[in-house]
């Protein structure tokens, strides 16, 4: 795709790109983080991508590797600066977000990264689970019994108020 | 029958197919616990959404706007094979030499386009001249922008006449590596103007593309030589059926 249009689709993808950060990273400012790294990866690899390609789903992909190269940078970091990166998530939890959007993205945050990551991609991004299961590069087998136990463990952390107010 | 939790999931997820989701909402009505069950999926995944939905309103923040239009530095600037906005003199031959030979032993040996049976080099320098050859050539001759054939090696971008009233057209080659340039007719052969790696155009759906869209070398390149508008269709056709002479 020529750059140019790419910059163009970008612009109008940012917003889902950001929610879909934002469900993944820890706090806003690491969400936005990643989604710069992805939009300058995609941009750098602007060639690669067919004209026909679901360009939303390729740009997942990009984001997703972005972030788990951001696990492991942070893992090896920590290793090193426990007391320090505690200290830093503390203080970035202060975004202004009705009570419950931060019960459910703490609850989100609980959750191990493979299962947050399904979460994310069929919940929140609305993909198919054959979508997201090749964008995860695990058998649909793998992905829905991902998407189980992370709704277990958020119904039991979250309760069922949600469906009281209904 | 019982129903996996799976399988409710699937349903809350719209995953069921159309006869599954009519047996599983039947049976749905009958039994006020199975329901009660499914509603449970379909509130957590509302919940979930809706913790989320006001990212989608939230202003854009300029850093991210600044990340998108950054002009692509760095490795970009590495991947332009030729010229810059030319200057008026005409490329030495040198010059030229060293562009060819590049093409020649790099990207554009690779592909199955150019082996041997594939038909004659896209680029021919026989004659003191680089002008367009094979696939490329037959492309400039006889290929209208309007109406690429589908997979086609190489595809036209825009055609106009030049100052020096020539017809000039740029093109990019989809399965070369990613090449766009500008050609102009000349003594019965297509001059090749301005060569630079680009983006692999999208091989036969029709995408035309623009020349905002073309490498900045080649861009720079029509904006120097282009007299008025780029050709519309008819006048494309015609200048075809001319043969592209003046």
């Amino acid at each position: 795709m020529p750059t140019d249009r790419l910059r163009e689709e970008l612009v109008t993808l940012l917003p889902r790109l950001r929610r879909f950060a934002r469900a993944l990273a820890r706090n806003p400012q690491d969400a936005d983080d990643l989604v710069q790294t992805a939009v300058e990866r995609a941009l750098l690899h602007a060639g690669q991508l067919r004209e026909a390609a679901p360009l939303a789903a390729w740009l997942y992909g990009i984001l997703r590797n972005a972030w788990i190269d951001e696990q492991r940078a942070r893992a090896r970091r920590g290793r090193l600066f426990a007391a320090v990166d505690s200290g830093e998530q503390v203080a970035d939890a202060t975004h202004a977000a009705p009570a419950d959007s931060l019960a459910v993205q703490d609850a989100l945050g609980r959750l191990p990264d493979e299962q947050r990551l399904a979460v994310a991609l069929v919940l929140i991004e609305g993909l198919s689970y054959k979508e997201a299961a090749h964008l995860m590069e695990v058998p649909i087998g793998t992905l829905t019994s991902r998407l189980a136990r992370a709704r277990e463990t958020l119904q039991a952390i979250l309760g069922d108020t949600g469906i009281a107010q209904r | 029958m019982t129903y996996s939790e799976e399988t409710l999931i699937a349903y809350a997820d719209g995953e069921l197919d159309a006869a599954a989701r009519a047996a599983l909402e039947a049976a749905m009505a009958a039994d006020p616990q199975l329901a009660q069950r499914v509603a449970r999926h379909r509130a957590l995944r509302a919940r979930v959404q809706a913790a989320f939905a006001p990212v989608l309103e939230e202003p854009l923040p300029e850093r991210l706007l600044a990340s998108v239009r950054a002009a692509a530095a760095g490795p970009h600037a590495g991947s332009v094979v030729a010229l810059q906005p030319r200057a008026r003199a005409r490329w030495s031959w040198p010059e030229w030499t060293a562009i060819a030979a590049s093409l020649l032993a790099g990207a554009l040996l690779g592909p199955p386009l150019l082996r041997p049976g594939a038909g004659a080099s896209l680029v021919d320098t026989s004659g003191g001249r680089v002008v367009a050859g094979g696939a490329l050539a037959r492309a400039l001759a006889g290929q209208l922008a309007s109406s690429q054939p589908a997979g086609a090696p190489v595809a036209i971008g825009i055609s106009f006449r030049s100052r020096a009233g020539a017809y000039c057209r740029t093109f990019s080659l989809s399965e070369a590596g990613g090449f766009a340039g500008l050609a102009c007719h000349e003594q019965n052969a297509w001059r090749i103007e301005t060569l630079a790696r680009a983006e692999p155009a999208p091989a036969g759906n029709g995408y035309r593309p623009a020349a905002s869209a073309l490498p900045p070398a080649v861009a720079g390149t029509v904006a120097e030589l282009i007299a008025g508008e780029p050709l519309d269709a008819a006048a494309e056709s015609a200048a075809r059926a001319r043969g592209w002479m003046r």
